[in-house]
């Protein structure tokens, strides 16, 4: 017995749904027997008489069956909660942990039901806005493959017999004080967690403690406590600095606080009148990540030297008069792959004279000495403590891989019997080299994990482990503030806290997890005035509101950084592997959330899959084309992965996505892309050197929802350097014709919506478009699907590519239904189930609209989606739970789109009728603009000329989207700009292609020009 | 004969005749004509929430146990009541008044600007058992909101089911035309105003 059948959630009763009916056995027993005299008919031979006679009754069955009223029943509390009034939906702030970090967040709450989430504005991890895993995990929550039950040797058990056994190991092993027992976790900030660890230690001194994740911050906490003999966590300040220079470093994306991060930069980035300034920001990287796509300067380097490259930016930084120590082998010349050294004296140039307001960051990748050079040169510079803060690392257990190899080295040597793994997975994705599942075998295992899963299915007990949503637990941000995580809903299936599993190993006692936070807080809450008041409060703000911990600034350690990492014989022929976790699915635990797999990669447009990331150099000296399979082989692993082709990445360097291959998530991640763990050896556990590439005949199929980046010479996304814009401020104008055939609509009335985009602020993140999959119940299609051109996104972001096909720059366009005052659209459909409503909103009318599908084929926006199948009925019965009930579930054949969220504009408007006063600006705010990290959308009535969106779209910058056409769109965008050092893009013009291109026409990345938009096949 | 056929669709296919009458049986005989007629139970004790939210909500057991703690307890017509009440096992009422899932209807919205309750439900205050009095349907709901004066009310009448506008025309037309311009009564005829 490997794992018991799946049990599907009958709905739950306190809502009603169709869903609900069609399953009610009642209402399928009425059905079926509905007309059960002609049963026996249809069984007897067939004459015309008889067949005419059947015929016409089963249409008149037919008309009756249709017009008969299914017996709906209205079920209501016994007792009523209290403050719950059905219908208005609560909403609860918790947060999630996030390794090190955690970030605050809002929760919808439908009657219990938690629907959505957004961003905690009262706390800085988030500030309102959010991340697509924030976003994905209403999602999670609902997962049918989590696990429902305690398996002991793959039998179903359960709580109280693992405590049993728990009771007997705590008795056997407290004699020797733990020795024999090893306990292995993932890293966490939390002082509830970190209690009960440390009680346990106490109890068991001799117990082995091992913390590992498969994507962690551990390079950086070591290298602060390398330049600085503490522990430190560290918080970029983006919003205070002018220059920034990331290395290696996705901080806009991948590396932790990426909203905090956007929101930061975004500040630096606002431009409204061309006396405005603007931050510049440039990258040095191996994979061209969305850092690196907005940055205004990128290098492509190998991720192997970047140390050589901040070893350089030491040494030209101290050449000019910046007090740093210089590393004893730092020579520009030395980086590898650096042609000329523009890039960096230009950066060095801004860095010096922007001072304390300059930035350098180290992505997590780099190992522990390029952090604390990047220290030493952010304390010289004056930028710690201005645009980058430490808070000492509190409350937390930081990843070490040392730990995981020492307690495998016990393991190899007998000196444990008996392993309690608290989470993670790590037998997918501990380095292959410590070959875990073959350390397991001989030991008594314990899993507490969210799924059976390829740890879970080896270990003789699995735990299951509640949902974030679903328990009580605290988070010490990577700023220092305490906040908590409350249950928005009792355990689906009746899964365990962390607290709670930690805490009976900490005292053998099961006290819920509410009781173990509480204990904790007991404490912190000391000297806040009276304790119950202030416990009530920070579960109502989410956040403790006593003051945060102040920043601490400690001096560098002198000649800590020591040499730079630089390879010996890093030749051009040598090529390099570079692990990095997935946007979407992250280090593989969003593996089964199908919104993360079929978000599209932000850069290279990928779904529902990984691939080995070649520059278009390397693929052509290696002969391979894009979705040709390649062999990877680093350090005695092996993976076979297609080949994707991207303009900007590191020549000699391989990317591959982590997060992917999994074997037991479930029913939507198993077997989707391939494991790239397998290549991560212990050694060099993020990139490494040593990779051969072998080519195979085989090919595999790449579904990317956007193939190529290029805007075929047409202006849509107006792109201009910042001097540009201050020659000439509205150099993004389009011409719209004054004239039109068609009669003008009536567009006087208050309110008129509108929305405005700012591409300058938009940096490609998703977040709107998980935030509206969730907000507007959008189906997810699945690889095949998507293939087709037929993902269901309301919302999708659009990515181009500029400048030089070598080195690529990129622009992020956000691209919901424009809301067209002439929409073409409607002009084509046969039975006006698209139209305007009198507040210009071109709404879609799913019960009219009989698919001809005319009104896609004459967007020429192509934002209109189809439902070629019954997507959302296909959903498993529990997933229906994360649907908002707010909007209407559309079935086969019907096109929807953006509809401007009109629940919202609704539920806007009735609160403010409900108060007696009229519309205000920010009342009504969209599911893609609250998400927006940089708030680049904004959304409003356009006939006030105060509120936000008329102000922007007063703006030189503003411009329409294809305004020749004079569909006059409600929406418009703000043209991007650059920020551009002038020596560097003078090289830069050098390298455009012939013939020279003004800066805003962008020259083809590569590939040929592919229809795809939504609906269309 | 195909004008009787189209004629005979036209209105036996119509919620007008489908839906209009419509009384189930419920699994406890309540009796509005008792509780809101002879009791003059303000409609509000029950519906509590048809004044803050979409939902005017069928009350909670709790609720009916309110009264019947003390009240016919014993009866075997609320035996049903007091099992929910005691087991916790929910009520299982069956909707009368059904509309489709795609229209969003909002209670509040409705009370809070003056239509009365018995515009939509008709005399529940004399119903032994409740059945539906209007077709529910769009087309229905559309003629009010095109022309929603004459079914506006003082805002304290609503729940009064025995209201009467003012017998003289002129009177009522200038009840209207203030009620309409004090409430900024302004329906939507928009698609988008009920379905989204």
């Amino acid at each position: 017995m490997i794992r018991k059948s799946k049990i599907e959630l009958s709905s739950p009763e306190y809502w009603r749904s169709l869903e609900q009916l069609a399953d009610d056995p009642e209402f399928r027993s009425y059905l079926e027997n509905e007309f059960p005299s002609t049963a026996p008919a249809l069984d007897a031979p067939l004459d015309r008489r008889r067949m005419l006679a059947l015929m016409g009754a089963s249409f008149a069955f037919a008309g009756l069956a249709a017009c008969r009223r299914p017996v709906e029943h209205i079920v209501p509390y016994v007792d009523a909660p209290e403050n719950i009034v059905p219908g208005i939906p609560k909403h609860y702030a918790t947060t999630m942990p996030d390794g090190l970090t955690g970030y605050g967040l809002l929760v919808e709450s439908h009657e219990g039901r938690p629907t959505k989430i957004e961003g905690n504005e009262q706390h800085p991890s988030t500030r309102g806005a959010s991340h697509p895993h924030h976003q994905a995990a209403i999602l999670s929550l609902y997962d049918p493959d989590r696990s429902h039950d305690v398996l002991h040797n793959g039998q179903v058990s359960d709580w109280e017999a693992f405590k049993t056994a728990w009771q007997q190991w705590s008795e056997s092993f407290a004699p020797d004080g733990g020795l024999g027992m090893a306990v292995l976790s993932t890293s966490f900030s939390s002082p509830t967690l970190h209690r009960l660890a440390e009680a346990f230690k106490a109890r068991l001194p001799d117990a082995l403690w091992a913390t590992y994740d498969a994507v962690s911050e551990e390079n950086r906490v070591k290298g602060l406590k390398l330049a600085t003999n503490q522990d430190l966590q560290y918080r970029p300040r983006l919003e205070n600095a002018r220059v920034v220079l990331a290395l290696d470093c996705d901080f806009l994306g991948l590396e932790p606080d990426s909203v905090s991060n956007a929101r930061g930069w975004a500040e630096g980035r606002q431009v409204s009148a061309p006396q405005d300034d603007m931050s510049r920001l440039y990258a040095a990287e191996s994979v061209l990540s969305l850092t690196g796509s907005n940055a205004d300067h990128r290098l492509p380097l190998k991720s192997g030297q970047i140390g050589a490259l901040a070893a350089a930016l030491a040494s030209e930084l101290a050449a000019q008069g910046v007090a740093v120590e210089v590393p004893p082998n730092a020579s520009a010349s030395a980086v590898e792959g650096m042609t000329d050294d523009t890039f960096l004296k230009s950066a060095v140039s801004d860095l010096v004279s922007a001072g304390r307001q300059g930035l350098v960051l180290c992505g997590r990748n780099q190992p522990p000495q390029v952090h604390a050079l990047v220290y030493a040169i952010n304390q010289a510079l004056g930028a710690n403590g201005s645009t980058v803060e430490y808070y000492p690392l509190q409350d937390a257990y930081a990843s070490d891989i040392d730990s995981l190899k020492q307690m495998a080295a016990a393991v190899e040597d007998g000196s444990v019997d008996t392993l309690i793994i608290l989470g993670g997975n790590p037998v997918y994705n501990a380095p292959r080299d410590l070959r875990f599942s073959r350390l397991m075998e001989p030991l008594t295992t314990v899993h507490v994990a969210d799924r059976v899963d390829e740890t879970s299915i080896l270990a003789d007990w699995h735990i299951p482990l509640a949902h974030f949503l679903e328990s009580w637990g605290d988070v010490r941000t990577s700023s220092g503030e305490l906040s908590i995580t409350q249950p928005l809903i009792e355990p689906l299936y009746g899964a365990v806290s962390m607290a709670q599993v930690m805490g009976l190993m900490a005292d053998d006692q099961d006290l819920p997890g509410y009781q173990r936070v509480r204990q904790t807080w007991g404490p912190l809450l000391q000297g806040q005035g009276d304790e119950e008041t202030e416990w009530r409060r920070t579960l109502h703000d989410g956040i403790l509101a006593a003051d945060p911990p102040a920043p601490v600034n400690p001096p560098y350690v002198s000649g800590a950084a020591g040499e730079m990492p630089v390879a010996v014989s890093q030749s051009d022929r040598e090529m390099e592997l570079v692990l990095v976790p997935s946007y979407g699915v992250g280090d593989g635990s969003g593996a089964n959330n199908a919104w993360l797999q079929e978000l599209p990669d932000p850069v290279t447009k990928l779904v529902w899959d990984n691939a080995a990331i070649l520059s278009p150099a390397t693929a052509e000296e290696l002969g391979v084309e894009k979705g040709d399979n390649v062999l990877l082989k680093h350090e005695g692993g092996v993976v076979e992965l297609p080949a994707w082709i991207q303009p900007g990445q590191a020549d000699g360097s391989v990317t591959v996505a982590l997060g992917y291959g999994r074997s037991r998530s479930g029913r939507v991640g198993d077997g989707v892309g391939r494991n790239a763990y397998l290549l991560k050896h212990s050694q060099s556990p993020d990139f490494g050197p040593n990779l051969i590439v072998e080519n195979t005949p085989r090919r595999s199929q790449l579904v990317s929802t956007q193939d190529h980046g290029s805007m075929e010479g047409r202006h849509i996304v107006q792109w201009g350097t910042l001097e540009e814009f201050r020659q000439h401020p509205e150099f993004a104008e389009t011409h719209t014709p004054q004239t039109q055939l068609y009669p003008e609509h009536d567009y006087s009335k208050s309110p008129q919506w509108g929305m405005v985009i700012d591409l300058n602020l938009c940096t490609g993140c998703n977040a709107c478009v998980t935030a509206c999959q969730s907000e507007n119940n959008v189906p997810v299609v699945g690889k095949t699907q998507v293939s087709h051109g037929r993902e269901m996104h309301w919302i999708r972001i659009d990515r181009y590519f500029g400048g030089p096909t070598s080195n690529p720059s990129g622009a992020f366009q956000p691209m919901p239904c424009q809301h067209c005052e002439n929409a073409p659209c409607e002009q084509v459909c046969p039975v006006a189930a698209t139209v305007h409503d009198s507040e210009g909103v071109n709404v879609m009318v799913y019960n009219r609209c009989i698919g001809t599908r005319y009104c896609s084929n004459n967007c020429p926006y192509k934002v209109r989606r189809f439902n070629f199948f019954n997507y959302t009925q296909q959903r498993p019965e529990v997933a229906k739970m994360a649907a908002n009930p707010d909007v209407t579930v559309r079935s086969r054949g019907v096109m929807e789109k953006c509809s401007f969220c009109l629940q919202r504009i609704s539920a806007g408007k009735k609160q403010a009728k409900r108060e007696g006063r009229s519309l205000r600006d920010g009342d009504v705010i969209t599911a893609c603009q609250q998400s927006c990290p940089t708030g680049a959308i904004v959304f409003g009535d356009i006939t006030d000329p105060q509120s936000r969106v008329s102000q922007a779209k007063t703006q030189p910058r503003n411009y329409i989207l294809l305004g020749e056409l004079n569909n006059r769109p409600r929406n418009s965008y703000l043209a991007r700009l650059r920020h551009p050092h002038p020596d560097l893009e003078a090289k830069r013009n050098e390298a455009m292609e012939a013939p020279p291109e003004p800066a805003h026409e962008e020259a083809p990345a590569h590939g040929a020009p592919a229809s795809h938009g939504g609906g269309g096949a | 004969m195909a004008a009787a056929v189209a004629g005979g669709m036209w209105y036996f296919f119509s919620p007008e005749y489908t839906d209009v009458g419509y009384a189930p049986v419920q699994p406890v005989p309540y009796s509005h004509a008792l509780h809101a007629g002879q009791m003059e139970i303000d409609c509000r004790y029950c519906h509590a929430s048809v004044e803050k939210s979409a939902a005017a909500v069928i009350p909670p057991t709790q609720t009916c146990m309110n009264c019947h703690q003390l009240v016919l307890r014993d009866s075997p017509k609320l035996a049903p009541l007091v099992d929910s009440s005691t087991s916790k096992n929910h009520m299982r009422w069956v909707r009368v008044h059904d509309l489709p899932q795609y229209a969003y209807f909002d209670h509040s919205s409705h009370v809070l600007k003056g239509v009365g309750c018995v515009s939509c439900h008709g005399r529940i205050d004399q119903m032994e058992v409740v059945h539906q009095v209007k077709p529910l349907s769009m087309a229905w709901c559309l003629d009010c909101h095109r022309n929603p004066g004459p079914h506006l009310r003082p805002l304290n009448e609503v729940t009064n089911m025995n209201w009467m506008p003012p017998s003289d025309p002129q009177e009522h037309e200038a009840f209207i035309q203030s009620a309409m311009a004090e409430r900024n009564i302004n329906p939507p005829v928009d698609c988008s105003g009920c379905h989204r």
